[in-house]
């Protein structure tokens, strides 16, 4: 039928938007896989971090500040993990998990007491920011410089934190704890502070990536509204190597994929919906085929860390 | 006195018969149980289930043992725990426990409902109910011919159970009835996209950016994401764009007025029969909601719907319950593609 000049705009827009939530997320996990922690409780931040976001936003009626009270719960939850993985050196993989199971099914609580059967929305949520001159541009200006607030500090983010991952003394001892504690430690490097500021860093990102659903997409909280998009994160993690960039690449990719999933039912391709449906998950296994023998994880990943052992 | 002996022997054997009947019959349940995959607050499917059996409860005096967000898999332990707490009827409120729930059945001996699955429909064991809103969804389809501006229509869908698809079809041949020129675009969200906002809110813009002024939403959850879609999104004339819903009543939320009508459900019309099965010890039948036993019906239009186009409504629901008009009834997702294909060629 149609694929026309509004839906690409369309398209482009809700490829960049709908990557977002796993950018953050994945760009947190990125920190903590790199220093040697497997955060599996990335869904359950992203959960926590809508829930907190839309609430605080709400009861404010500040959007800003429910992003703010998105990026505490993370921090908070972050440091948990943080004591349970570093402190108590419990699995890595069962603390994660059990985060998820318990911060989703605690949330979906919370609104069932706060709320009830009722389902309100937080009008303000999910405006955009046009930038002047650029949003003008034809085609492209207004799906890449009308965004919301966030999708621009997130892009800036992407640099920044490769900068620091690859460029710093910071971000040395950062991969350094990740690849060879031990060794770090020999050489003075605070492995404990290290694990612990990524894993928090990596709360505040992915809860950060749900309030960004919530209230940033959307304009409301719903349980299970986080969909996998956490899970989907640690993938693009892998996808993209522990590079900032390239997993900012894989969101997209993942976007890109998701968006197709839409446009292309719209498009009026004679397809069935069950394969355009499978799309994105198909381009997320193909890549990770390709890539697959290329990637090595980090080697002290999801390993327990005590000096002298 | 003759006459006398006569009416006093016919009013014992009157009362003798009444008395019989009433010892006959069994009592209503004391616990029902009632199975949701989603929460029981969602303004939608499991939340129309729940109030509705709270009605029915009230009225036969039975205590609700609830057990929702219960997903989609297996929910055999979940079963097994209701059957422990002395569930007498257990009500499985998902098509996609269709096979556990009769197994479960089996395996105890309790009562249970499900939901799509006539076929194993058991006498004293297993009763079903069935869906039949095409008439609802038919009407739908009436108001949103009349209401299109644009002659596009858009349907959006969570996932298509056949309760989906028997709607989608018969509001495409609502509006096709009224509007044979319109086109109608139809999309998918996920597999079982029941809670994906964000992707309701995506499937909604695109289908807005290639010309709908109406939406058809089915979602559950996800139709919170397509309300705000055609809340913030101006149709290509500048209008509003119109948002057809399903199962909840949303218009406490719908602040941009853009909500045009909803197929609502109430679900304590078949849990009423249900229990009546009980007690009468008839239970093991296939149960319809339908727009014919008012267990479906359509909420009141939108303000912004002229008496005209009312009146026509009206008149269709007329010819619906009369027989005049039927409603196909397309269960499948291929066959409502190959449909939807053929009647709205792209």
């Amino acid at each position: 039928m149609l694929f026309e000049e509004a839906l690409f705009v369309t398209v482009l827009a809700s490829t960049l938007r709908g990557s977002m939530p796993m950018l953050l997320a994945a760009l947190g996990e990125t920190y903590a896989e790199s220093a040697g922690i497997l955060n599996l409780g990335i869904e359950g931040m992203m959960v926590a971090g809508a829930f907190a976001s839309f609430l605080v936003g709400l009861q404010t009626n500040m959007v800003p500040l429910g992003f703010l009270g998105a990026a505490i719960i993370g921090a908070v939850l972050g440091g948990i993990i943080g004591f349970l993985v570093i402190g108590l050196r419990l699995n890595q993989i069962v603390v994660g998990l059990g985060m998820t199971v318990f911060t989703s099914a605690f949330c979906n609580l919370l609104h069932r007491i706060i709320f009830g059967s009722q389902f309100p929305m937080l009008w303000g949520a999910g405006m955009t920011t046009e930038i002047p001159v650029l949003s003008k541009i034809p085609i492209i200006g207004q799906p890449l410089f009308n965004q919301h607030w966030l999708v621009y500090v997130t892009l800036a983010l992407v640099p920044v934190l490769y900068f620091l991952l690859y460029r710093t003394s910071l971000g040395l001892r950062i991969r350094a704890v990740g690849e060879t504690p031990w060794a770090a430690d020999a050489s003075g490097v605070n492995v404990y502070g290290i694990r612990y500021l990524t894993i928090i860093l990596a709360g505040v990102l992915a809860s950060t990536g749900g309030a960004f659903l919530a209230i940033g997409d959307l304009a409301f909280f719903i349980p299970d509204m986080v969909k996998g998009r956490g899970y989907i994160a640690i993938v693009v993690v892998m996808l993209g190597r522990w590079n900032p960039i390239k997993v900012f690449l894989g969101s997209l990719l993942f976007g890109f994929a998701l968006s197709l999933t839409s446009a292309l039912q719209v498009a009026g391709l004679k397809v069935s919906p069950d394969f355009i449906l499978t799309m994105p998950y198909l381009v997320v296994i193909l890549t990770l085929i390709i890539i697959a023998k290329s990637t090595s994880l980090p080697a002290a990943l999801c390993v327990p860390y005590k000096r002298g052992e | 006195m003759k006459k006398k002996i006569y009416s006093l022997m016919i009013c014992v054997l009157a009362v003798c018969f009444l008395t019989f009947n009433a010892m006959a019959q069994n009592p209503a349940p004391k616990i029902v149980g009632l199975c949701l995959p989603e929460a029981g607050t969602d303004k939608g499917w499991n939340e129309q289930a729940k109030v509705g059996l709270e009605k029915t409860a009230k009225k036969y005096g039975f205590k609700i043992m609830l057990a929702e967000a219960l997903g989609y898999g297996d929910i055999k332990p979940t079963l097994r725990d209701l059957v422990k707490k002395k569930c007498e009827l257990i009500i499985t409120h998902a098509s996609g426990y269709q096979t556990v729930s009769p197994e479960v059945a089996r395996e105890t001996g309790v009562k249970v409902t499900t939901v799509e699955n006539h076929k194993d429909v058991t006498q004293g064991l297993i009763s079903d109910i069935d869906t039949a809103p095409g008439p609802g969804a038919y009407l739908a389809g009436i108001l949103a011919g009349r209401m299109t501006r644009s002659n596009i229509v858009g349907i959006v869908v969570s996932a298509e159970p056949p309760t989906w698809n028997r709607m989608s079809a018969a509001f495409a041949q609502g509006l096709k009835s009224v509007n044979p020129n319109a086109k109608l675009l139809y999309s998918v969200i996920g597999e079982d996209a029941y809670a994906d906002a964000a992707g309701g809110k995506r499937n909604t813009e695109d289908q807005i950016a290639v010309g709908a002024d109406v939406i058809f939403g089915q979602g559950d959850g996800a139709s919170f994401g397509m309300l705000q879609a055609c809340s913030i999104k101006k149709a290509r004339d500048g209008g509003k764009v119109w948002f057809i819903d399903v199962i909840g009543d949303k218009r406490s939320i719908d602040r941009a007025d853009v909500l045009l009508s909803s197929i609502l459900f109430d679900f304590s019309v078949v849990y009423d029969e249900i229990i009546e099965t009980v007690i009468d010890g008839t239970f093991g039948k296939q149960h319809w909601s339908s727009v014919s036993n008012k267990a479906i019906y359509l909420l009141n239009p939108n303000k912004a719907v002229s008496e005209k186009i009312k009146k026509e409504v009206d008149a269709a629901r007329s010819k619906l319950l009369s027989g005049e008009v039927k409603v196909m009834d397309i269960v499948t997702a291929a066959d409502l593609h190959k449909y939807l294909g053929e009647s709205f060629p792209k």
